[in-house]
């Protein structure tokens, strides 16, 4: 081995911990962008795959009736390839438990397994005949279902009895969820179930009709124009809604999930990387001017500028390879661990965890650009130092007055340790913008998961507590007369109730549009609280419209302009209404009007197809099997539900503190470590004038609650930054995080960076323990 | 002996700009040394020895004047063949020895030698300086006369035309200060090469061939010492 680079090695030996702290960082960088990344193509690979071999629909119509002689007509439409019909109704499942709701969707599925949404299974399953069914996997393993059980769903007041002969994955159930209301999947709450189109048909009543459309097209680039020929030709079928591929819910999931994987694979490690620069800067430079001399010789012995300076560049690189190794092996490890770990929240039986080279590649280079930028700024002093100068010692540091001591009460109030403290911090004025940046970034990284907690959980708690105060929300089977309202009030012993209309419609502004439901309440509604983005309570007008945020950014729109209302109900005409308010809505993304005006222009009048309903009363069980009313949701089941789901949450949240966490503690670390080798002299020197080793402790540790108190400070912008970009990655039609943004988020981000940098501090303190006085002074070299 | 000068120093000055005041570190000096001479350049501290060392080891560049080695005009030389020059022709021996301190003694002598083509023995050079038995010793674990020995080691086995030494005995004590020196005078004698000692000790040129004196900037004395006397009757 060359004789530098034994040299490099045994410096990196004698300082291991601050070798050991940055490649930690690298590694934790580059295993989340290798593992995320991997994750990521693995899962879209998978689907693509899935969605292909399974014959996904493209477009999944929702309508009142069809016959089945229709089905050609649709098929001639220019695009489509290939159309299937189905019947699809949710009905409650018998179980042994009374208290518990199960519901399933009975889905039918054509002779052979049809065309479009087929079914996939490892094991062959025989042909499906009239008594049987054939359970989606999700479902079947939560209840633990098997082939051969009996399962009994109600279905129009009568119990019929199935026989389970296979159980099955769907391309359309990745992520298996019961609408856009549920939050999360709870597969062992709803289910589908297959079962023959003969069967489905006669229980329903729809001999030879479907209420469901699956349609494959020739190139995805035609899902628009085949959508818009479907609403002219089957309108009088009584059109609900038109599903286009994106909107699909299960497909919808999946891709917001993996977009935020995306953005997290590309962030962290970036910042990551950063901050692992920062401090092999600091790294260096500190060395380079500790190894002044010893530059001097090697030039004078006859090296070359650029071999000392690769010498010092090899650090950096050092730390990058094996951080790069380490990162790229363990990524590789999480990626499998992530795979499987998606796997079970989607459903996607063709999952291949390949190693996808490329990123490897990525994170080299990203790596190595990173190590050669920082390890240069930080040795290029290397390339000053002239070998005759070097061998003489080093002039102490000008010292030169603050501008702080120019601010003349300031300065005279401050005591002789601060003093010293302040100008330390300030004597090298790179280091400190360099350390103050890095403690900013970890700073503001923690302050990302406390505002995701209190988002989050404010998402729910506000929606459900001010913004929605019902107890339960009735969906009927089929719009009534709101006289219905009087036969439930006697069976609902006491509470309130609220008739409501909920429709799903297109909703557009030019060529912006989307699909969303209006909702019709009373006027005077108790339940729903309206506020506006400036959190001013509004009151819903006469005629007019609120959307929500999310809608009024999707479509472009202001308060005041108008948008276009698409009816798909069958002879209602498409209307114009003005929006009066875009109003803050945190789950799902829905219009509201008052009940009245929405069935004089959009729907029927007098006709209702659900309450809301404020009881105390447990009404999922009394409601549930009463004629025509179709669904019980009951806010208390998804407050259970979300509790839940919260557990997982903190744990991630917890592992993003610990990231922040990391980054803080090596920042700490390696700055106090140099900051006592440069300082050694001095730090003896005071040792000799009668300071303990307690006191130099904490002059040092002042300095380092000074950097990072003024970190902070700055952190504080960047992480309102930084939680504004999270916030807006993660909004969607579903869910939108609230700008829950307290001193308390930022209390708890400060004090957790304190308490890794006091971590830090202690771990230098055995440096100081170290520091032989006598020693010191004696050696002109530190 | 052959005696067509292997260094020649022509009229060489320094000057530095200090705030207002120009110093004169090297005022039009000129001299000549012989392959193989022992020399000595003495003179108080400010006298500008060490800057006349600097240019004719290649590490720094005159005002005026030029330094010719081996036919070779290096003060014509541009950084690179400056660098080339120092791998190849000089050795060096400083006063506090810098040497690297977590290499071992032969390790920092094959730091030197790595560089360079034309090289000798390593353990040879080891031999010779006496520290065979400690050459696996870190700088740290060896007395200041034993890290200086590892230095005038690293300066030889590169097999230089000449060693510039800068006050080698200026850290060390008396005794030491001897060995090194005969040391110093063996290498001159045994392998032939040229050695150029700058001291503030005049003793030193009671043992050298040719002995520059130097006040200001300026020689004040060029003496060639026919008979120099073993080091080891030297006094100070």
């Amino acid at each position: 081995m060359k004789k530098l680079d034994l040299r490099l090695l045994r410096m990196i030996k004698s300082s291991k911990g601050q070798f050991i702290s940055v490649v930690v960082i690298i590694t934790v960088a580059l295993s989340i962008f290798i593992s995320f990344s991997t994750t990521a193509v693995n899962m879209r690979n998978a689907i693509d795959y899935y969605y292909e071999e399974t014959k996904l629909s493209h477009i999944h119509v929702q309508l009142m009736r069809i016959p089945q002689s229709v089905l050609k007509q649709v098929e001639s439409i220019e695009g489509v390839t290939d159309v299937q019909g189905r019947i699809s109704f949710d009905v409650p499942l018998k179980t042994d438990d009374d208290e518990e709701k199960v519901r399933i969707r009975i889905i039918s599925l054509p002779k052979g397994g049809g065309k479009v949404n087929r079914l996939y299974s490892p094991d062959t399953i025989d042909e499906i005949s009239q008594s049987d069914a054939i359970l989606i996997r999700q479902f079947a393993e939560a209840r633990n279902l098997k082939p051969g059980d009996i399962i009994v769903p109600y279905i129009n007041g009568r119990e019929h009895s199935l026989k389970v002969i296979g159980i099955a994955s769907s391309s359309e159930f990745v992520y298996l969820m019961e609408n856009e209301q549920t939050m999360m999947p709870a597969p062992e709450k709803f289910g589908v179930v297959y079962v023959t189109e003969e069967f489905a048909q006669s229980v329903y009543g729809y001999k030879g009709n479907y209420n469901e459309l699956l349609i494959r097209v020739e190139d995805e680039s035609m899902i628009e124009d085949v959508a818009d020929e479907l609403d002219k030709k089957i309108d009088k079928y009584g059109i609900k809604r038109i599903i286009k591929r994106e909107d699909q819910l299960s497909h919808k999931i999946l891709t917001q999930e993996l977009k935020g994987l995306d953005m997290m694979a590309a962030a962290i490690p970036v910042l990551f990387l950063i901050v692992a620069g920062i401090i092999i800067s600091i790294v260096l430079s500190r060395m380079v001017s500790n190894d002044r001399m010893a530059i001097g010789v090697l030039k004078a012995i006859g090296y070359r500028n650029r071999e000392v300076l690769f010498h010092y560049l090899k650090y950096a690189f050092i730390i990058g390879v094996t951080g790069s190794v380490l990162g790229i092996i363990l990524g590789l490890i999480l990626a499998g661990e992530m795979s499987e770990i998606y796997a079970i929240f989607f459903e996607i039986p063709l999952l291949n965890i390949d190693i996808h080279y490329i990123y490897i590649i990525y994170s080299l280079i990203l790596t190595c650009l990173f190590c050669a930028a920082s390890g240069l700024m930080g040795a290029r002093q290397v390339l000053k130092i002239m070998p005759a100068e070097s061998m003489r010692p080093e002039l102490p540091k000008s010292g030169k007055h603050i501008f702080i001591e120019k601010i003349g009460f300031l300065w005279r109030r401050l005591s002789f340790s601060w003093k010293m403290v302040i100008r330390n911090i300030l004597r090298s004025k790179r280091r400190f913008a360099f350390l103050v940046i890095g403690l900013s970034m970890a700073f503001a990284i923690n302050t990302v998961p406390t505002y995701m907690w209190d988002s989050s959980t404010g998402m729910f708690y506000i929606q459900f507590g001010q913004f929605q105060k019902m107890d339960y929300i009735i969906g009927l089977a089929r719009p009534m007369n709101e006289d219905v309202i009087y036969d439930l009030k006697g069976l609902i012993k006491d509470g309130k109730l609220e008739p409501r209309i909920e429709y799903p419609f297109e909703i557009s502004n030019g060529w912006k549009k989307l699909n969303a439901s209006i909702i019709g309440i009373p006027r005077d509604s108790q339940f729903y609280e309206f506020r506006n983005v400036y959190d001013e309570k509004v009151a819903l007008p006469d005629k007019g419209i609120f959307i929500t945020e999310y809608m009024a950014k999707i479509l472009n729109v202001k308060k005041g302009d108008r948008v276009k209302v698409k009816n798909f109900i069958p002879g209602k005409d498409d209307m114009y209404f003005e929006v009066k308010e875009i109003i803050r809505q945190y789950l799902g993304a829905n219009a509201y009007m008052d009940i009245e005006h929405m069935r004089e222009t959009l729907t029927e009048k007098n006709m209702i197809n659900g309450f809301s309903i404020a009881s105390k009363e447990d009404l999922k069980t009394k409601l549930e099997d009463v004629r025509n009313i179709s669904s019980v949701s009951s806010i208390d089941d998804m407050t259970k539900t979300f509790e839940k789901y919260i557990d997982v949450m903190l744990l991630s949240i917890n592992i993003m503190m610990l990231f922040g966490g990391v980054l803080g503690f090596a920042l700490i670390y390696n700055s106090t470590i140099i900051s006592i080798g440069e300082r050694r002299m001095e730090l003896a020197a005071l040792r000799v004038m009668g300071f303990d080793k307690k006191e130099i402790f904490w002059m040092l540790a002042k300095e380092n609650l000074v950097i990072t108190s003024i970190a902070i400070f700055l952190g504080i912008p960047m992480g309102i930054g930084m939680i504004n970009s999270m916030a807006d990655a993660f909004n969607t039609e579903l869910y939108s995080l609230p700008m829950i943004i307290t001193p308390k988020t930022f209390i708890i981000a400060g004090l957790s960076t304190i308490m890794f940098a006091a971590i830090a501090q202690l771990a230098a303190l055995k440096r100081i323990r170290n520091i032989n006085f006598i020693d010191a002074l004696k050696s002109r070299i530190s | 002996m052959d005696r067509t000068p292997q260094i020649k120093v022509e009229n060489l000055s320094k000057f530095y700009q200090m705030g207002e005041v120009q110093v004169k570190a090297l005022d039009d000096v000129s001299f000549e040394i012989y392959e193989g001479e022992f020399v000595a350049i003495l003179g108080p501290s400010g006298s500008g020895k060490s800057t006349l060392l600097n240019i004719m080891g290649g590490m720094d560049l005159p005002t005026a004047g030029r330094v010719i080695v081996a036919d070779e005009e290096i003060t014509k030389y541009n950084d690179a063949k400056l660098t080339a020059y120092r791998r190849e022709k000089v050795g060096f021996v400083f006063q506090f020895y810098n040497l690297m301190a977590n290499l071992t003694a032969r390790e920092n002598v094959e730091l030197a030698v790595e560089i360079c083509k034309d090289t000798m023995d390593i353990d040879e050079v080891l031999e010779q300086v006496g520290l065979s038995e400690r050459k696996d010793h870190f700088p740290s674990q060896l007395s200041g006369g034993e890290q200086q020995r590892v230095a005038i080691a690293r300066a030889v086995a590169k097999n230089p035309l000449l060693i510039l030494c800068d006050e080698p005995t200026g850290a060390l004590d008396y005794s030491t200060g001897i060995l090194i020196l005969s040391l110093l005078r063996n290498i001159n004698k045994n392998l032939n090469k040229t050695v150029v000692v700058i001291t503030h000790n005049m003793a030193v040129g009671d043992m050298a061939d040719r002995v520059i004196k130097m006040r200001s900037g300026k020689i004040t004395e060029i003496k060639e010492n026919p008979d120099p006397i073993p080091p080891e009757r030297i006094e100070w």
